[in-house]
C-alpha cells in the first residue's frame, strides 16, 4: 500500500534525501505559499462582509486553511520534488543473508521450529526476490559465520550465538567485496551479552545496513528459567552458605516447584518454592552446608514442571572456593563471665574456627586460651599491627575503651579498615556506652551511634525477635524457612541481660531486636567498614539459650558459629586473588587479578606476582601478573581458557625470596549452556542492531517488502538517482481530498 | 458438735505425738538461740560490698540443696536471683542441716565470696544462692557447690536434671566427704546422674590448678575438727583425692574434693586457731574451680 501511494518503498524515504528539481529556488516556493495564503485570506475577509450569517469567522478560517493547503500542495508539485537516493547496482552487488544456526533456533513456538520458519521465509519470498537483482550469499552462523547453501541449513545445533563476532567476521571476510546489505535471520538470543561496539563500527564504516528478521515468540511459553545465582565466591569448610536464586517463570502462576542445590550430584539443600502471580521475576533465598574444602561447582536448579517448553534453562552452575584453612579469632574479655565460656564452647565445636582468648581474671593475671605457643598474647592485647593482623577476627567483650591505648585503638580500627578483618563488640557492664567507646578511635567503625549516657547495661531479662533482614540472614538462620526462623527466634528463652546500643547508623543492618518492658532496641547490628565488617551484639547473656533449651538443642552454638563465621569468612590474606566473573559462557578470556599487601596490610610494592594455572587436560602453566598503574598493590594478567572446564589459579607473591602469601581462585568456562537461556526472541536487540546500521527490523511475513527495500543502500556499488515525487498518487489523492473536503463543508454549512 | 467428735477421735494423740517429736528434733538440731538467732547471725555475716544482697550479678555462689538420704531436705535456705527474672528471698527453711546440703552454710559461702571479690574481677552477688533440682531454675546458675555428698540422693527426675545441667555446660564442685564408705555412698548418687563417665585423679598439671593460682603443690585441707583433734583426716580418708569427671571434650564438669573439707576452711578462716595455710589453699582452690567453671 505504501509503495502504491508513494511510488517507492519506505527504505527509499528512510535512506533518501528530499530535493526540488524546479529551476526556481526553494525560498521562492515558501514565498509563493505565503503569498497564496495571504491572497486567499484577503479574499476570504472581503467575502466575509457580504456573506450570510451562517459563515462565521471560525468556519471561514477552516475554509481558508483548506484552500491554502491545496495551494501549497499544488505549488510544491510545481517545484518538482524528488528523492535523491543511492541504489545498489543490479547484479554488481552482494547481499549477505545470515541465518542463525544456534540451538535456540530449533525451539518450537507453538508450531514449526524457528529455523524451519526462517528457511520457509527464505524460499518463499526473500531469496527469489534478492537473487533477481543481486548476487546473494547465504551464511549460517552461531559463534562464527560459515558459507552455506539452502540445503545445508538445519538442524540448528550451534552451542552459542555470537551475533557481533559473526558480523565482524563477515565484514572482514567481505572487506574487498561490494557488500551492499546484510540480512540477518535470528531470534536475537545472543549469548555473548549483546552486539559489541566494534562490530557495529565495522559495519557503519562501510555503511552496510543490517536488516534483521526476528523469529520466535516475544514472550516465553510455559517456562521456568534460573536467571542468576548470587553466592559468595568463598566459604569456610563446613560452614552454612546463603545464596539468592533469581527465577523467571511464565505460565505457572501460583504453582509450586522444588529448588535444589547440588554438589557433584549430591543434594546439599532443597526447598519448595511458590511462584507468584503475573509471571515475571522472583528471588528465592536458599541456604546449604557447603561441605568439605575444595573448589566446588554447585548446581542450582528448579525441577522441571509439566508442559515446560524449555527444560535446559532450569539450572545454573556457580563455582565456590571452599577453604580448609581455619580462621583465627582473638577474643579479648575484661572479666570472667558466662558469655565468654559459652562462646568458647560454641567455637570449640567448629573445626574452622580457632578462638585465641585473653581474659582478665584478676588485676594482675590474664588467662589465655587457644594460643599456639606460650609467647602468643603473653603481653595481653597486641601492640603491633603484625601481631593483630595474624587474626582474621576480633571480639571485644566487657572491656572499657580506656583499657586500650590510643595506639591500640587505632590498631583495632585499622584491623577492620585496612586489613579487612571482622570486629565484634559484645554488650557488658564495661562495653559500648558504659565502656565509653563513643570517645574512642574505634567509634567511626561501629554500626551504631552509642548513647551519650552511661548505665546502659542492665541485668534484666530481654526477649528477642528478628527483623525482616534477620529472617533471611545467614548469621541468624536457625531454620531455613524465613517465617519459621522468625517464629523460632520469638520463642527463644530470654537473654540474661541487655545493653542499649544506641541508634543504628545509615547503612547498618539490624538483624535482631530485643524487648524489655515494652521497649525495643537493636540487638545485633552489622555493617561493612573499609575492607572489613563490624557487628555489635548488645548483650552478654545469650549463654542462657544454651542452659535453658533442651539438652542437645543446637541453637546457641549454631548462632555463634554462624556469627563468627560471618565475622571472618571474607577476611583475606596478604595476597587476594580474584577474577571478574568466575563462570564464562562460550568464552575463554579471563583477567586474573591480585591485591598484594605487606605485613601491615599496606599495598605492597617491589614484589613479583605469579599465577600457576591448572586446567583440564593440560599441564600447569605459569604467568606473571603485572602491576596496574594508579592502583598500588594491584596486579593483573590475561589468561585464555582454551577448552571448556574448571580452572584453578594459584597466585603467589614474593618480595625477593620471601613469600608474602598465596591465594587460590577458581574459574570455569562453560560452552553451550548460555544458549538455553533467554530463548524468547530478543526483539529489542534486533531493532537496535538494525537502527544503528541504517537497516530495519522485519517480521517474517514482511519478506517481500524486505526484498524491495534492499536496493536502497549506500554500501557496495551504487548509483545515485533522482526519483521524482510530483507524480506520486498520494499527492493527487491529497488534492482531491482537500477540494472534496472543502466542498462537503460548504454544503454542510449551506453555503452552496 | 463436730469438734467434740474430732477431739474424741484418734487424731489427737497422734497429732500431739508428732508435735512433740518435731519439737524435740528442733530443740536438738537448731543452733543455740533458734531461728531468730540464726537470722541475727545471717545479718552479722560479713557483707562489705556496696551491692545489694538481692541484686543481680554475673556470678552467684550457688549451693545445691538436695535430699539427704534418711534426713530429708532440711536446713536453712537463703536465696534469690533469677527464677523468671525476679529477685528476692526464696525463704527460710527450718531445720538443722548438719548432715545435709547446708553444712557450713552460709558463713563459708560468704567468706568465699569475699575472697572472690577481693582477688578476682568476677562481678558477683555478695550473698549465696540456694538452688534445687526440682525446678529448671538451676539452669540460670551454671556453677554449683555441694557438700556432704555422701548423703545425697536423687529422684530420677532430679538426676536427669542434674545430668542435663552438667552436659549443657554447668559445673559442679563437691566437697566434705571422707573415707571409703562416704565415697561409695557418693558414687551411688553420682552414678544415678552420670552412669558411665569415668572418674579420674587430677594431675598437678591439670589446667584447673593453674587457671588463676598455680596450685601444683597441694595438701589435705582438714575441717574445723583439726583444731581440737590435730588430725587432718576424718574416718579413713587419709589421703586427699583431687578428682574429676569430664565431658566428651575433656572439660571438667564435676570437680570432686574427697577426703578434705574446704568449706570448713572457708568458714573458720577467721578463727585464730585454724591454721592459715589450710584456709589459704582452700580459698585458692575454690577460686580456681570457679574461674575454671567460667572459662571451660
Amino acid at each position: 500500500m505504501f509503495e502504491l501511494l508513494f511510488k517507492y518503498p519506505p527504505a527509499a524515504f528512510a535512506q533518501g534525501r528530499l530535493v526540488l528539481l524546479g529551476s526556481w529556488p526553494a525560498w521562492a516556493l515558501a514565498a509563493s505559499i505565503a503569498a497564496a495564503a495571504a491572497v486567499l485570506a484577503l479574499a476570504m475577509a472581503l467575502r466575509l462582509r457580504a456573506a450570510p450569517a451562517s459563515l462565521a469567522v471560525r468556519r471561514a478560517a477552516v475554509l481558508w486553511l483548506l484552500e491554502s493547503a491545496l495551494a501549497a500542495v499544488v505549488l510544491i508539485l510545481l517545484w518538482q520534488p524528488a528523492l535523491a537516493v543511492s541504489q545498489l547496482r543490479p547484479r554488481q552487488n552482494i547481499v549477505a543473508v545470515l541465518v542463525d544456526d544456534s540451538r535456540s533456533m530449533s525451539l518450537r513456538d507453538g508450531g514449526a521450529r524457528r529455523e524451519d520458519r526462517a528457511i520457509d521465509a527464505l524460499r518463499s519470498g526473500l531469496l527469489p526476490g534478492l537473487e533477481r537483482r543481486f548476487e546473494t550469499r547465504l551464511y549460517r552462523f552461531d559463534t562464527r559465520v560459515r558459507r552455506a547453501s539452502l540445503a545445508d541449513l538445519g538442524p540448528a545445533e550451534g552451542a552459542a550465538t555470537h551475533i557481533g563476532e559473526s558480523l565482524q567476521e563477515l565484514a572482514t571476510e567481505t572487506s574487498d567485496l561490494p557488500l551492499g546489505a546484510v540480512v540477518l535471520l535470528s531470534d536475537g538470543s545472543d549469548t555473548a551479552g549483546g552486539v559489541d561496539r566494534a562490530a557495529i563500527d565495522a559495519l557503519r564504516r562501510r555503511r552496510i545496513p543490517v536488516h534483521t528478521v526476528g523469529f520466535g515468540a516475544l514472550a516465553p511459553g510455559n517456562d521456568v528459567e534460573v536467571e542468576d545465582v548470587t553466592v559468595a565466591a568463598r566459604a569456610l569448610a563446613g560452614s552454612r552458605v546463603s545464596a539468592e536464586v533469581k527465577l523467571r517463570q511464565s505460565g505457572y502462576d501460583g504453582q509450586r516447584a522444588q529448588l535444589t542445590v547440588r554438589d557433584a550430584g549430591r543434594v546439599l539443600a532443597a526447598r519448595e518454592i511458590a511462584f507468584g502471580s503475573g509471571g515475571g521475576m522472583q528471588v528465592e533465598p536458599i541456604m546449604f552446608d557447603v561441605g568439605p574444602a575444595g573448589a566446588k561447582s554447585l548446581v542450582f536448579s528448579v525441577a522441571p514442571l509439566a508442559a515446560e517448553t524449555n527444560r535446559a534453562n532450569n539450572a545454573l552452575t556457580r563455582l565456590i572456593d571452599v577453604e580448609a584453612q581455619p580462621r583465627r579469632i582473638l577474643y579479648f574479655e575484661g572479666e570472667p563471665r558466662w558469655e565468654y565460656k559459652f562462646i568458647r564452647r560454641a567455637a570449640d565445636d567448629d573445626p574452622m574456627l580457632q578462638l585465641a582468648s585473653v581474659l582478665r581474671v584478676s588485676e594482675n593475671k590474664i588467662y589465655r586460651q587457644g594460643i599456639k605457643d606460650p609467647t602468643e598474647l603473653a603481653e595481653g592485647f597486641p601492640t603491633r599491627p603484625e601481631e593483630l593482623n595474624a587474626y582474621q577476627g576480633l571480639i571485644i567483650g566487657s572491656v572499657d575503651a580506656g583499657y586500650f591505648t590510643p595506639a591500640q585503638q587505632a590498631l583495632i580500627r585499622d584491623f577492620v579498615d585496612r586489613r579487612g578483618g571482622g570486629l565484634l563488640l559484645l554488650g557488658g557492664r564495661a562495653s559500648l556506652a558504659d565502656g565509653i567507646w563513643s570517645g574512642s578511635l574505634v567509634a567511626d567503625a561501629l554500626p551504631v551511634v552509642l548513647p551519650d549516657s552511661r548505665h546502659t547495661f542492665h541485668r534484666e531479662p530481654a526477649t528477642v525477635s528478628l527483623t525482616a533482614a534477620g529472617e533471611q540472614s545467614v548469621i541468624t538462620r536457625l531454620v531455613d524457612d524465613p517465617a519459621a526462623n522468625a517464629e523460632r527466634w520469638r520463642k527463644l528463652p530470654y537473654l540474661m541481660d541487655y545493653e542499649d546500643p544506641g541508634t543504628p547508623k545509615p547503612g547498618a543492618v539490624v538483624l535482631a531486636q530485643m524487648h524489655y518492658r515494652g521497649r525495643t532496641m537493636p540487638l545485633l547490628i552489622t555493617q561493612h567498614y573499609g575492607r572489613g565488617r563490624v557487628a555489635v551484639l548488645a548483650t552478654g547473656g545469650t549463654w542462657r539459650w544454651q542452659m535453658s533449651l533442651p539438652l542437645g538443642d543446637p541453637t546457641h552454638h549454631e548462632f555463634w558459629q554462624q556469627l563468627l563465621t560471618w565475622l571472618v569468612a571474607d577476611t583475606r590474606g596478604q595476597v587476594a586473588a580474584s577474577v571478574p566473573k568466575s563462570t564464562l559462557f562460550d568464552a575463554g578470556r579471563v583477567r586474573l587479578g591480585a591485591e598484594v599487601r605487606d605485613a601491615r596490610y599496606s599495598p605492597a610494592a617491589d614484589v613479583t606476582v605469579t599465577a600457576r594455572v591448572i586446567g583440564p587436560g593440560s599441564a600447569p602453566r605459569s604467568i606473571d601478573l603485572e602491576p596496574v598503574r594508579d592502583a598500588p598493590g594491584r596486579f593483573e594478567a590475561d589468561w585464555t581458557m582454551q577448552a571448556p572446564g574448571e580452572y584453578v589459579a594459584e597466585v603467589e607473591a614474593h618480595r625477593g625470596a620471601v613469600s608474602l602469601g598465596r591465594d587460590v581462585v577458581p574459574f570455569q568456562r562453560l560452552d553451550g549452556v548460555a544458549e538455553n537461556f533467554h530463548t524468547e526472541q530478543d526483539q529489542d536487540l534486533l531493532e537496535r542492531l538494525a537502527a544503528s546500521t541504517g537497516g530495519h527490523y522485519w517480521r517474517p511475513d514482511q519478506m517481500r517488502d524486505l526484498a524491495r527495500s534492499i536496493p536502497y543502500s549506500q554500501a557496495g556499488l551504487t548509483t545515485h538517482e533522482l526519483a521524482p515525487l510530483w507524480n506520486m498518487p498520494a499527492a493527487f489523492l491529497l488534492i482531491v481530498l482537500l477540494k472534496a473536503g472543502e466542498w462537503l463543508l460548504r454544503r454542510h454549512w449551506g453555503l452552496v | 458438735m463436730r469438734w467434740r467428735g474430732w477431739l474424741r477421735s484418734w487424731r489427737i494423740p497422734v497429732s500431739l505425738g508428732a508435735f512433740a517429736v518435731s519439737a524435740l528434733a528442733v530443740a536438738a538440731f537448731v543452733p543455740p538461740g533458734g531461728p531468730r538467732a540464726y537470722a541475727q547471725e545471717l545479718r552479722s555475716l560479713p557483707d562489705t560490698t556496696s551491692e545489694p544482697s538481692d541484686g543481680k550479678a554475673e556470678f552467684y555462689w550457688s549451693r545445691l540443696r538436695y535430699t539427704s538420704s534418711g534426713y530429708g531436705r532440711s536446713g536453712y535456705g537463703y536465696g534469690g536471683g533469677y527464677g523468671g527474672g525476679s529477685g528476692g528471698y526464696r525463704g527460710y527453711g527450718f531445720g538443722f542441716g548438719y548432715f545435709g546440703w547446708s553444712r557450713d552454710y552460709p558463713k563459708a559461702d560468704r567468706q568465699m565470696l569475699l575472697a572472690l571479690k577481693r582477688l578476682t574481677r568476677i562481678q558477683m552477688r555478695p550473698t549465696e544462692q540456694v538452688v534445687d533440682l526440682d525446678s529448671d531454675d538451676i539452669f540460670n546458675y551454671p556453677w554449683v557447690y555441694a557438700v556432704q555428698v555422701a548423703n545425697w540422693s536423687f529422684t530420677d527426675a532430679e538426676a536427669k536434671r542434674l545430668r542435663e545441667y552438667l552436659l549443657k555446660g554447668g559445673f559442679l564442685m563437691v566437697d566434705d566427704f571422707h573415707g571409703t564408705a562416704d565415697w561409695d555412698r557418693f558414687m551411688v548418687g553420682m552414678r544415678q546422674v552420670l552412669p558411665n563417665r569415668p572418674i579420674e585423679d587430677l594431675s598437678d598439671n591439670d589446667e584447673i590448678f593453674h587457671v588463676l593460682f598455680d596450685l601444683g603443690v597441694r595438701f589435705q585441707v582438714p575441717g574445723e575438727q583439726y583444731v581440737w583433734t590435730g588430725r587432718t583426716y576424718e574416718k579413713d580418708g587419709y589421703v586427699p583425692k583431687w578428682r574429676a569427671i569430664r565431658d566428651d571434650k575433656g572439660r571438667i564438669i564435676v570437680a570432686i574434693c574427697h577426703n578434705m573439707h574446704l568449706g570448713d576452711a572457708w568458714e573458720w578462716a577467721d578463727t585464730p586457731e585454724y591454721p592459715e595455710p589450710f584456709a589459704s589453699l582452700a580459698f585458692r582452690v575454690g577460686m580456681n574451680y570457679i574461674v575454671y567453671g567460667m572459662t571451660h
